[in-house]
Order: structure tokens, then sequence, then C-alpha cells
């Protein structure tokens, strides 16, 4: 089993829309795939049409994977399966912060599934807590989505530090640009300053409005639209991605 | 594993078929559908019913072979195949999974086609309300298609929640059965039988071995009669199938139920009238030599496999030659039992065999006079004097074992053994179940000994004549020969060193103890 998180510090980076493509992609390439919606404002539940038992919530999450079982539901995509986001995530850090070893709770709350699935997607909540650092060692890859600017590099730079003072291995972090707008200068003289280099991806998403209609018809684009140039983006990025796992 | 839903099957009200489904799942469902299939079904299982005994059923769906448990309802394996031919082998299918599944069900007998059958498949996804996907619901009508059956149908609707919404393909459900389209659910094992008994099939009817239980107390000549008329009906269920040389079991099964016959015949003595008994002993002989040669061929067949493993390379090619004689010669081999099973000889010979046994038979006279004794007596008498005969002449063989001492101890070993099944019904299972495992050690030695005294003879045979179309023997081949009888030589003698052993151990006071409880059961 491999596990990768999408993480960043900052919200509305097109960090679900990355995870909802990526794990529906690797659900064809090495089914089955599980993806856990860990961000309370629930984005990767809803683009998959689906609602949260009433019953689930943190405290049965940090149970371990007995309980998780129950709250797994099919999407309507044949070998991907969905762990919903609950609002009570949100006292996930509190919870967390009970346990004696946080940062490796995760890893083991996990544990039956690594049997079950072949890759474990994480849809990681926009801050830097307990519950992100739990997220970072379970993860044997963290994907972070930056728009090309100034002030998204600033939030990379912090995420370093974060891992350097907490002594956990930043190799495993593997920023990449989206919402790329070529004809926006700033953009194009980042992208061409970073792509490729210092660990960035060499994989770009364009920006692309078919991305945001993915509220709309509530489905992965790349079920939907497999050709739009977003699409064909996010199946280079996954190429690129397995190559690293 | 991934965990994957299970499948609830209804049983749907003919009338049902005609309804809106989409009108009454009930709020806030609704359905969408997706697709319809109409396929061609055909099952398959063995003469024996060996897939069926280890509750599972062998069925060709379309141009898909699969495995289909009848516990659960759930396939177990599936792979491609494009033909449907009327029988096959294990060993035919080239997908692992399935052969290993056919091959633990039997890697000897040939998968025949139990009946043909259509099924028309209406598939629906069902939808909340997010028009999420919360399961699938199939509707399937499946009509036996066989000549000379009347048309069945059975309808049934397959309700399959996606993980995580149980509930809401129950609420389905219930809808479903509130709107009275439904009653009750069902099974495929139930669906699946019901389906072969329209095909006029019981599964599981037929057994190798004849089941008899007899009383201590009747008649042993009752007894015999009843023995012998079971053995007959497999000699009968199989007559039919040996000139279709579908597998070789038929042969094999058909021969042994002869051997019993003629096996009891000679065991069982004054209870027959002589001459008559002395007529069909005969005839029966001669109905079993008929089939000698043909088993003989049937095992090289079999062993093939096995003899190329036990040379080198080079010497493997030229084996190829031989066994394409010994084809040509069990086919003509086949031809010629299959025109005696034909003759009016042999129908009379079933006809007045079946009189026999089941006509009222003559008060017993002077010739019989066994006949009255009650079964458990002549039981116990056989029995003794059998067992005492083979530890006698066990004891008898020297440290060199030779060649005839240890085939004819594997005849005694045989008749005991019939003996045993025969009479295995009077006496408790706790006591004969052993005995019989003790003497099974003991006869699959001296049975491996003779296989492959007798296997060499006929190589070496080979060697010295010329076969059945070519002329001169080939060099190569000759050579491949001279290595098999090397090398089935070798063989033999590591068997014949393990004779005294496997005997010691039979001829033990743990098997005395077994074989005087035995005998000593009635006389209390």
């Amino acid at each position: 089993m491999k596990t990768i998180a999408l993480y960043s510090i900052k919200g509305g980076v097109g960090k679900t829309a990355t995870a909802v493509n990526l794990s529906y992609l690797a659900s064809h390439a090495f089914p089955p795939v599980l993806l856990c919606d860990l961000d309370p404002q629930g984005a990767s539940t809803y683009y998959f049409r689906i609602v949260a038992d009433k019953k689930h919530n943190s405290t049965k999450f940090l149970k371990g994977s007995k309980k998780i079982y129950k709250h797994i539901k099919a999407t309507d995509f044949e070998e991907l399966d969905l762990l919903p986001a609950d609002f009570s995530y949100r006292n996930l850090d509190i919870e967390l912060g009970e346990e004696k070893k946080p940062e490796k709770k995760l890893r083991r709350s996990l544990g039956d599934l690594s049997t079950e699935y072949e890759y474990i997607f994480f849809d990681c909540p926009p801050n830097l807590t307990l519950l992100s650092e739990s997220i970072f060692t379970a993860s044997d890859l963290i994907l972070v989505p930056l728009i090309p600017t100034t002030l998204s590099l600033r939030t990379y730079e912090q995420l370093l530090w974060f891992f350097r003072e907490n002594n956990l291995d930043s190799r495993k972090i593997k920023p990449f640009f989206t919402m790329v707008e070529k004809r926006k200068g700033m953009h194009r003289d980042i992208t061409q300053e970073h792509t490729g280099k210092g660990g960035f991806l060499e994989s770009a998403i364009p920006y692309n409005s078919e991305v945001e209609k993915m509220g709309l018809y509530r489905a992965p684009l790349n079920a939907v639209h497999p050709n739009t140039p977003a699409a064909r983006a996010y199946a280079d990025l996954w190429q690129e991605v397995l190559r690293l796992t | 594993m991934r965990q994957r839903t299970r499948s609830t099957l209804y049983r749907i009200r003919p009338e049902s078929l005609q309804a809106d489904m989409n009108e009454k799942v009930g709020v806030p469902y609704s359905l969408v559908r997706q697709s319809a299939k109409h396929r061609n079904l055909q099952f398959y299982d063995s003469f024996e019913w060996h897939a069926w005994k280890k509750k599972s059923a062998v069925c060709k769906r379309g141009s898909t072979l699969s495995i289909v448990s009848l516990k659960t309802g759930k396939e177990q394996a599936s792979s491609p195949m494009r033909k449907s031919p009327s029988n096959f082998f294990a060993s035919d299918i080239a997908d692992d999974a399935v052969r290993q599944h056919l091959d633990s069900f039997t890697p000897l007998r040939a998968f025949i086609r139990l009946c043909r059958a259509e099924e028309q498949v209406d598939q629906y996804r069902i939808l909340d309300d997010n028009r999420k996907t919360v399961g699938h619901l199939e509707i399937t009508t499946l009509t036996l298609r066989e000549k000379n059956r009347k048309d069945y149908t059975e309808s049934f609707l397959t309700l399959t929640p996606l993980r995580g919404y149980r509930t809401d393909s129950e609420h389905v459900a219930e809808a479903l059965q509130k709107a009275g389209l439904l009653s009750g659910t069902t099974s495929f094992s139930y669906i699946y039988n019901q389906l072969l008994k329209a095909a006029g099939i019981s599964p599981g009817s037929y057994r190798s071995k004849p089941s008899v239980r007899l009383s201590p107390d009747e008649p042993v000549r009752e007894s015999a009669r009843k023995l012998l008329l079971a053995t007959f009906r497999i000699m009968l269920a199989n007559e039919p199938w040996l000139s279709r040389n579908i597998d070789t079991e038929f042969l094999h099964d058909y021969r042994v139920a002869l051997r019993r016959t003629r096996s009891i015949l000679a065991q069982l003595k004054g209870i027959f009238p002589p001459e008559e008994l002395s007529r069909f002993k005969q005839q029966f002989r001669e109905l079993a030599k008929r089939t000698n040669n043909l088993r003989d061929q049937d095992v090289y067949l079999l062993e093939a496999d096995h003899f190329g493993s036990l040379l080198p390379a080079p010497l493997r090619e030229p084996l190829g030659l031989f066994f394409d004689d010994l084809q040509h010669a069990h086919t003509q081999e086949l031809r010629a039992l299959s025109r005696h099973l034909r003759t009016r000889q042999h129908a009379e010979l079933l006809h007045t065999w079946e009189s026999f046994l089941t006509e009222p038979c003559q008060a017993s006279g002077e010739d019989t006079p066994n006949a009255a004794l009650p079964t458990s007596t002549v039981a116990v008498g056989t029995i003794r004097k059998a067992w005492k005969k083979v530890i006698r002449h066990g004891r008898t063989i020297g440290p060199e074992a030779s060649d005839e001492d240890l085939h004819s101890l594997r005849i005694d070993c045989k008749k005991l053994r019939y003996l045993l099944e025969f009479f295995s019904s009077i006496f408790p299972k706790e006591t004969i179940g052993p005995v019989i495992t003790h003497l099974k050690k003991l006869q699959d030695l001296l049975g491996k000994f003779v296989d492959l005294s007798v296997q060499q003879d006929y190589l070496h045979h080979r060697i010295t004549s010329p076969g059945a179309h070519s002329q001169q023997l080939p060099a190569t081949l000759a050579a491949s020969l001279g290595g098999l009888v090397t090398a089935l030589y070798h063989e033999r003698e590591t068997v014949r060193q393990r004779f005294h052993d496997t005997f010691r151990q039979f001829d033990s006071h743990h098997t005395a103890t077994l074989f005087s409880a035995l005998i000593d059961h009635y006389s209390s």
C-alpha cells in the first residue's frame, strides 16, 4: 500500500481537485483505492455526491480501522472508495492531543486498510496542527499544490521550516504548480524558475474553468472530460507521482 | 482483500415483470436503466457431481466460464471461454484460478454439460436524492432450453448495495415488497436446483460405491441380492457412456462394479444355485476380459506426463510415437467393446442377471445350504476367513518378496476389502472404518507394485515385438522405452523394499484388535 497526502497551508489552491482526480486515475491503474477526506469542509465528499453517516466522528476515526471500515463508502466509480469528511473532524486535533504518540496515531488507525487498498490518498485540511503532523508521518509522499505567486511560495517555505523544526523527513514533500495562467507574467516567471528544480515536480496544472465546474457535475474531471487540458495535466501528474512511489 | 457487498435475491411475482419499477422503489430513490443483456447459460459438472459435492456450480455464462459458490451465490473465479464443448477437463482451462478450482473438484473426470438455459438481465442503478449511486438492481429471467423438456422460467430480482449503502438497499427492498412486487428472498442454489429439476436431473444421484443398508438378521441371500442389484445399477449407469470415451472413470467404475459382482459370487458360497452361479461367473469373467486392454491403455495415457518426467529431455520426444500407437490401439479396442455391448448376447446377460436378482427365487434346497443363514453370520465368517488368509499369506513372504507373492497377496487383500465394504452397513462405523483404513495402506503399496510390474512387462514386450502400425521400432523410441523400463524398475524396487514395513504395520497387535472387535461384534 502507498499513501499520498494532498496538503496545502493555504486554501483554494486546487488541492481537493487534485486529490479527486489523482485518486480516480490511481483507481484505474492500481485498484482498489481509498480517498480519505480529512478536510472538515468535505469538498472531496461533496464532489462524489456522498453524505457522511451521522454517527461518524473523530473519536471513531481514531479508534482504528474496524471503526473506519463501517464508514467507508463506495463512489460511483468501481475501484474507488471514500472515507467521508465530517464536520467533527475539526476536533481531531484535540482528540490527537490526548494520544500518547499523536504523530504515529494515524498510521496505526489505518491498520488493516493497508492490505485492502493499493493506494490511500489523504485530502488534508489547510492548516498546520497535530493532525497535519500525523498525516506527514503516515504518508509516503506529500504533494503540495502551489499557485505560482510569491505568497504561495512563502507558504511552501513555512512548510519546509515546520518540517525542519519537527525533525520530519522533508524529502517526502513534492510541490507542483496549479491554476497556472500562461498569460500572467508572474505565473510564467515563477513556473519557469522552479518547475523541475529543487524538489518541484515537472507537471503543472493549467487554470481551466472545467475544474471549477466539477462542483456542478460532481464527478472527477478525468471521468467526465478526460481530454480537457487540465485533465491531461492531471494524467501527466499521476504518471510522475507513479514514478516516485 | 477489499470488502465486497453481498447481493440479495428476491423472487418476483410474474405479474410484477410488467410493472414500472421506478415508481415503486420509494422516496427518495430512482432507477436509471443501465443495460439489458441476453446470454446463453450452460451448466457443467462431473458424472459423480464433484463440483456439487463441494457446494459449487460450474457455469458458462455468455463466453465466460465461472465457478459459483452454492452457499453464497458469489463467483469464485472466472475466465473467458469461447467454445461451448459438451464436456471438458480441468486441464483444458488456461486460466490459473479457474483451473485450480476445477482441479480441486476433480483432475480426472470430465465436466459434462448438464443443461442449457438462457438469461435476460435488465440492469439498473439506484440513485438517492443527491443522484449518488447507492446500489444496483437487476431483474433476471432464466429459461431452461432443453429439447424434449417443458419450458421452465424463473424470475428474480437482485439488489446489490454499494459499500456503505446497505440501509438504502434495504429501504428499496421494503418499498418493492410493500408494493407487492416481490415474494420473499431466494438464492442461487435454490434456482440452480430448480433448473436441474426441470431438466430432469437430480444432483448427487450417482455414487460409484453401492450404498445399501443391510440388516444383520436378514437371510444372507436377500442381502446378497440387494448388494448385487445396487452394483448392477452402477454398471448400468456407466455402460451407455463407455463408447463415448469422455473420461477414463466410466470404464473404471464399470470394471470395479464387475469385479465386486464376481468377488461376491465367488466368496459367498452355497447361497445361489451352483449351475446358474457358474454360468454368470463365466459370463462376467468374459465381459471383464473384454475391458482389460482398454483399462491398461487408459492408464498409460493418463501416465503420459509422468513417463515423460522419468526420462531425460532427449529421450522424451520419441515417446510421442509410442503414445500415438497406444491411442490407435485404444480406439480399436474401444470400437470392439462398443460393438459387443450392442450385441443380443450382452443384452441377454443384462436381462437374465436382472431377473435373477429381482424375481423371487426358489426356496433353499440342498444345493444352497447357506442361503437362509443370517447376514451377520456369513459376514463375520467370510471376513474372518479372508483376513486370516491375508495374514497367513503375508507372513510366508520371504525377505526377497517375489513378484508372484506380492501379486497374489494383492488379490487376497482385494477380496477382503470387497467383503468389508459389502457388509460395512451392519457394523458400527467406528469399528469398520479404521479396519478399512489400515487395509487400504497395504493395498496402496501392493497396487503400486503390481502396476509398475505390469507397465514394465508391457513396455518390454513393446520393445521386442512390433507395434500397431510401425513395422520396425525406431532406435530412438527403443532407447526411450528402454529408459522407461529402467526407471520403472527402480521405482518398483523401492516399493518392494517398503513391503515388509508396511505389512508389519498391518499385521500388528493394533490391527488384530480391530479385526477381533469386528468379528466379535455379533458373538455376544
